[in-house]
């Protein structure tokens, strides 16, 4: 795979699959970019709880990316950022309100982090590289795959967490006991991340054969 | 950056424009959502109250909504029966603080905006049997509130305990909503319950399997045999999650006593309504 | 190394350099470290600090006048002497009662205590011990707590009182929660994004914790007053979020443009950390949150400043061991983002120390 996708540089727009795929591993929001970090740890205490997460990611995502791909010749290139905000915002109301509506054990645990959505850069950012740029359909693909890729590293991290730290998954018993309850704390969040991006980057060096994408080095002389 | 007023006032329009039209939508999945969600719930709670008590299907339950009106030093109870639908009429006892019965009458309007909510109680019966008592309650736990659901029978003796509503910690907090959690409550006494405390001593091995067989199977001559010894006792707190232990405990406190003092004062004057 | 642009824009801060509008090539060490590297370390930012200083007296001083104003309302209105002067709870089971002079009857039937909550369900009293100087203690049959609120009234003569655990404990309990026994970056998980974009040095640590703080007490402190006065009243709670983060954004671009016009080298110092607050979680959480808890103005001050603080002392203590950390020899994979997470990690559960910490009960 093109090892430095980027998708302002690309001749013609990029394929359903292709927009897909970046979203998942190159462009992976969570453990690549290290946007939108808060919910990764906060939700992800359950399989249940990132996985709502997740699909509310998605849903704000791509119908903010679709309505942006509609409405960007009304958007005034001055005002963008604002505007930008307010379509994340309201889109972000409407979810949380549905859910609210419609799965309200789940969204208890997690409504705060629902609201917060709006505060994620990785959509936003999306909007301004993506969004503005290219057509509906496009852009649909673009939030779809970038929103697939967050809800499946959330899943990973809820996996991880809650077969080590309450030996279920999806609140179905794995094993009987609790492995390791410290998975279950904020602490363990961070460490399970740590640990995954780290894999992440363990695979990724050895595909490339030893260079790494350097947004995640550390900057030695700095 | 040069500006002129034109592209100002085009700035100014289409971001208004744009608020006005996200506000709009919000409105309409506002309302939209809101009439889904009120009916979703009261499905739900009837859901609970009917598993908690073990309801037959033709059970009548009466709904019984709890207000402080402050400034008129009285405490409000509006009845009404509560149908698959819209409510039945509803009836209003007012009661002063010394617990004289100020008025007893059809209801005459909404709730005044002053009037404080003190949460809801549900009474069922059958043909002018009373079948036992759900009262709603709430306390503060570790991470925000903890909302719960009380079943007495009609002798105010626990039949369980339901937490409905909670922010706790996963594996922590979040223990005490488990149905062996609650099992320790049942089958107190209001009088009981009134004084019960937490421990954080650890639970007796056959208590423990007396707890987690009546909460599985619904019944357990084991943890009828052993509430003999143990009802007296306090409640056994989950590991590590205390203070979550004790806000719900606290809570049940509460919420028994203070309805098992004012049922007495109300349960006169509802003849009427079984 | 980022020499093309477009590949930056790509890079991990993404976010950050589009918000700021700082030239991409400063995202390309990772992170966005803010200050540029032969920037000076150290030096104050006294704008901000009065900005910070004049919110906070502001804050004060309509503290202190709220609760002039309702001590003289409690002052009640139906007192003929003796009246009460003082009242508290001594735990576990007893009211403590201070008279100016005691009153004549001094049986049990002659008071009533009763839950500030349940004014309807009075306690039963036990026993009436007067004491020397007016101090009565009335001792009931139940357990009484410092942290809940309790009626007393006497019939005769006709006397009320409120028990209320003092306000000054409530709002250091709510500031020693925010700040550090739930801590908003490493018990609620906020503001990840920010804190380990900008938590690589010292000096830019504590700049964007000072801004930050500034800012959040002054959106706490707006956001709260729209909610109070204007979507509360008018039923319009759904629309909190499309209006809290408006305020966010105003805000930030208020100062952004004040700080530009007035002190331009204060500017490049900070100019980019405000750009950064409009995407940190907790700018947006800390007004969702007391409009959750409908707090008053003084409690969600103090909730802001306490989150402020102990965002800043997180990011402190977070910079000094990343600085530290630049030294060590961490395995290839686990440079940058991956050890920072475990170092964060570690912070988090020594914050646990803090959870259950409490002075007043």
């Amino acid at each position: 795979m093109n090892p430095e996708p980027v998708a302002g540089a690309r001749p013609a727009t990029p394929s359903p699959i292709e927009l897909i795929r970046n979203g998942i591993f190159a462009e992976n929001p969570v453990f690549k970019l290290a946007l939108s970090l808060c919910p990764a740890v906060a939700v992800t205490t359950t399989v249940l709880n990132g996985l709502i997460m997740g699909v509310a990611v998605l849903a704000v995502q791509v119908l903010s990316s679709v309505t942006v791909a509609i409405a960007k010749d009304l958007i005034h290139p001055k005002v963008r950022i604002p505007v930008y905000t307010i379509i994340i915002a309201v889109w972000v109301s409407a979810i949380d309100m549905v859910m609210a509506a419609f799965a309200p054990a789940l969204y208890a645990q997690v409504g705060l982090y629902i609201k917060l959505i709006v505060a994620f850069a990785i959509i936003i950012s999306r909007l301004e590289v993506f969004a503005s740029r290219h057509p509906v359909w496009p852009s649909f693909w673009d939030g779809f795959g970038m929103g697939l890729g967050f809800l499946l590293a959330l899943l990973a991290i809820g996996v991880v967490r809650e077969l080590l730290g309450a030996g279920s998954i999806a609140g179905v018993s794995i094993v009987p006991f609790k492995p390791l309850l410290f998975f279950a704390l904020p602490a363990g969040g961070f460490f399970t991340i740590a640990l995954l991006m780290a894999l992440f980057n363990a695979i990724e060096l050895r595909r490339s054969g030893g260079r790494m994408h350097s947004s995640m080095e550390s900057g030695h002389g700095h | 950056m040069k500006w002129d007023l034109r592209e100002v006032l085009r700035i100014t329009v289409s971001m208004t424009v744009a608020c006005v039209l996200g506000a709009v939508v919000l409105g309409g999945v506002y309302v939209g959502t809101e009439r889904y969600r009120v009916t979703a719930d009261r499905t739900r709670e009837r859901a609970a109250i009917q598993d908690m008590l073990d309801l037959p299907a033709d059970a009548t339950m009466l709904e019984v909504r709890q207000y402080l009106a402050v400034a008129e030093r009285q405490v409000r109870y509006r009845v009404a029966t509560m149908g698959s639908g819209a409510e039945g009429p509803a009836t209003e006892l007012a009661f002063s603080l010394d617990g004289e019965l100020l008025r007893l009458g059809p209801v005459t309007g909404p709730v005044p905006p002053a009037d404080e909510p003190l949460g809801r109680v549900w009474v069922a019966s059958q043909a002018g049997q009373a079948l036992g008592f759900v009262i709603e309650g709430e306390s503060r736990g570790y991470k925000n509130r903890i909302r719960f659901f009380v079943a007495l029978s009609p002798a105010l003796e626990v039949k369980g305990v339901r937490v409905v509503q909670h922010e706790e910690d996963p594996g922590l907090g979040a223990e005490i909503a488990t149905p062996w959690f609650q099992a320790q409550f049942v089958g107190r006494t209001a009088a009981e319950v009134s004084r019960l405390d937490v421990t954080r001593d650890p639970m007796p091995e056959d208590w423990y399997a007396a707890v987690v067989a009546l909460s599985t199977r619904g019944e357990s001559p084991e943890y009828t045999r052993l509430l003999a010894r143990e009802r007296t006792l306090p409640i056994h707190a989950v590991t590590g999650a205390t203070i979550s232990s004790r806000a719900l405990t606290r809570g049940v406190r509460t919420t028994v006593d203070h309805f098992a003092r004012r049922w007495a004062l109300i349960a006169p004057h509802l003849g009427g309504h079984s | 190394m980022a020499t093309d642009p477009k590949q930056a824009q790509t890079s991990g801060c993404e976010g950050c350099a589009l918000l700021s509008g700082s030239p991409p090539a400063d995202c390309s060490s990772g992170g966005c470290t803010g200050a540029k590297p032969n920037e000076p370390a150290g030096g104050r930012g006294p704008l901000l600090m009065a900005l910070a200083l004049a919110a906070l007296l502001t804050a004060l001083l309509a503290g202190a006048a709220i609760m002039l104003l309702r001590a003289a309302g409690v002052a009640h209105a139906d007192t003929v002497a003796p009246r009460i002067v003082t009242a508290h709870v001594a735990p576990p089971d007893a009211i403590a009662l201070r008279f100016s002079v005691l009153p004549g009857d001094l049986s049990p039937s002659n008071f009533r205590i009763t839950p500030a909550d349940a004014p309807d369900l009075p306690i039963p009293i036990v026993a009436v011990e007067p004491g020397e100087g007016g101090r009565v203690q009335v001792r009931v049959g139940a357990s009484l707590s410092r942290q809940e609120g309790y009626r007393v009234s006497v019939r005769d003569p006709a006397l009320d009182w409120e028990v209320r655990p003092s306000q000054w404990s409530v709002l250091l309990g709510i500031f020693l929660a925010s700040a550090l026994i739930q801590n908003f970056v490493f018990t609620r998980y906020l503001g990840l994004c920010i804190f380990f974009g900008v938590s690589k040095r010292r000096d830019t640590s504590l700049g964007m914790g000072v801004t930050f703080t500034a800012v959040m007490v002054l959106n706490g402190m707006v956001a709260w007053a729209i909610d109070t006065f204007v979507l509360r009243p008018l039923d319009l709670g759904f629309l909190q979020v499309l209006v809290f983060i408006g305020t966010v954004a105003f805000m930030v671009q208020f100062l952004d443009t004040m700080l530009r016009k007035t002190h331009a080298s204060l500017h490049q110092r900070f100019g980019l950390y405000l750009m950064l607050i409009t995407t940190n979680c907790i700018i947006l959480a800390v007004p969702l949150l007391n409009a959750q808890a409908a707090s008053g103005p003084l409690e969600s001050f103090m909730l802001a400043i306490g989150s402020g603080l102990g965002f800043a002392l997180a990011l402190f203590l977070m910079s000094c061991a990343r600085e530290r950390a630049e030294l060590a020899r961490v395995p290839r994979p686990f440079q940058g983002l991956p050890i920072a997470f475990a170092l964060a990690g570690l912070f988090a559960l020594a914050f646990m120390g803090f959870s259950g910490l409490d002075f007043f009960r």
